[in-house]
């Protein structure tokens, strides 16, 4: 196997335990997405080895990085929408002031 | 070891680095520019595996959300210099365990499963924008259009969401 494959992948998944931690510790909503961005960046790098060292003459790999690009491009738009009008109610985007978000 | 390891193993590791940095430091304009360096480290990466469109894609895209993102920082944090040293964290020792497992996890399945024989021939960086062209205007159209129509619902809710509501008069 290669060793280039490998390093990408487990700095994929240092990336996704870095993501995870942020994204269950913080209180801020901003810093949440901050580590979703994180985990979507570990599937990213993933994605590209992937791509680069078992199948580069299928450009469907790529497609998949596009994808995920995308739906970063979403959680932020959609977070940061959701962040204003949290801040414009509440004055503040901290999570733990949500209660009334518990099910 | 070759070069290309080197720059892998070099830009991936400054991408955790920077990526541990952004829950580390206290302020948060820093923890914005740290996960703005964390995503060019691995546009540097993508550059690193001759992956030149993603890799430049990555950067130019990132510089943009990071910038934003830092904007938004210093709006809605109590703190964004981290002058005070407020800890805004909670259930740290979970999330610590959580965050460790899901790395061992992944690891673990990185190193130990057969992915397969490794590609030897690579087409240059021309020919991978000419194939991703022919890629986004063939077989992934639909997904490629869905994904653009995606994100224009999603600007307009998030827009929707975030406009003051309108105080209309009632009629007495």
């Amino acid at each position: 196997m290669s060793p280039e494959l490998i390093i990408a992948l487990v700095s994929g998944a240092a990336l996704f335990g870095v993501g995870i931690y942020g994204a269950l510790s913080q209180t801020n909503l901003v810093m949440i997405m901050m580590g979703v961005e994180l985990i979507l960046a570990g599937a990213m790098v993933n994605m590209v080895a992937f791509w680069r060292y078992l199948h580069p003459d299928n450009p469907a790999g790529q497609m998949f990085v596009l994808i995920i690009m995308t739906v970063m491009a979403i959680e932020m738009a959609v977070g940061f929408g959701v962040a204003i009008a949290r801040f414009r109610a509440k004055g503040s985007v901290e999570m733990e002031e949500a209660t009334e978000l518990k099910g | 070891m070759t070069a290309q390891m080197f720059f892998i193993g070099f830009f991936g590791l400054a991408g955790v680095w920077f990526g541990i940095v952004v829950f580390r430091t206290y302020s948060m304009v820093r923890s914005a520019l740290a996960l703005l360096f964390s995503q060019t480290a691995l546009g540097a990466m993508f550059l690193s595996m001759e992956a030149e469109f993603l890799g430049v894609l990555q950067i130019m895209m990132m510089a943009t959300e990071m910038s934003i993102m830092a904007i938004f920082m210093v709006m809605f944090m109590m703190d964004p210099g981290g002058l005070g040293t407020m800890d805004m964290t909670h259930q740290k020792r979970l999330s610590l365990i959580t965050g460790f497992v899901s790395f061992v996890a992944a690891v673990l399945v990185a190193v130990f499963v057969d992915w397969g024989p490794v590609a030897t021939s690579f087409p240059d960086a021309a020919q991978q924008t000419v194939d991703l062209g022919l890629e986004l205007l063939n077989r992934s159209m639909l997904i490629f259009e869905m994904a653009g129509v995606t994100i224009l619902t999603s600007m307009i809710a998030a827009t929707a969401v975030a406009i003051q509501p309108v105080k209309r008069k009632q009629k007495q």
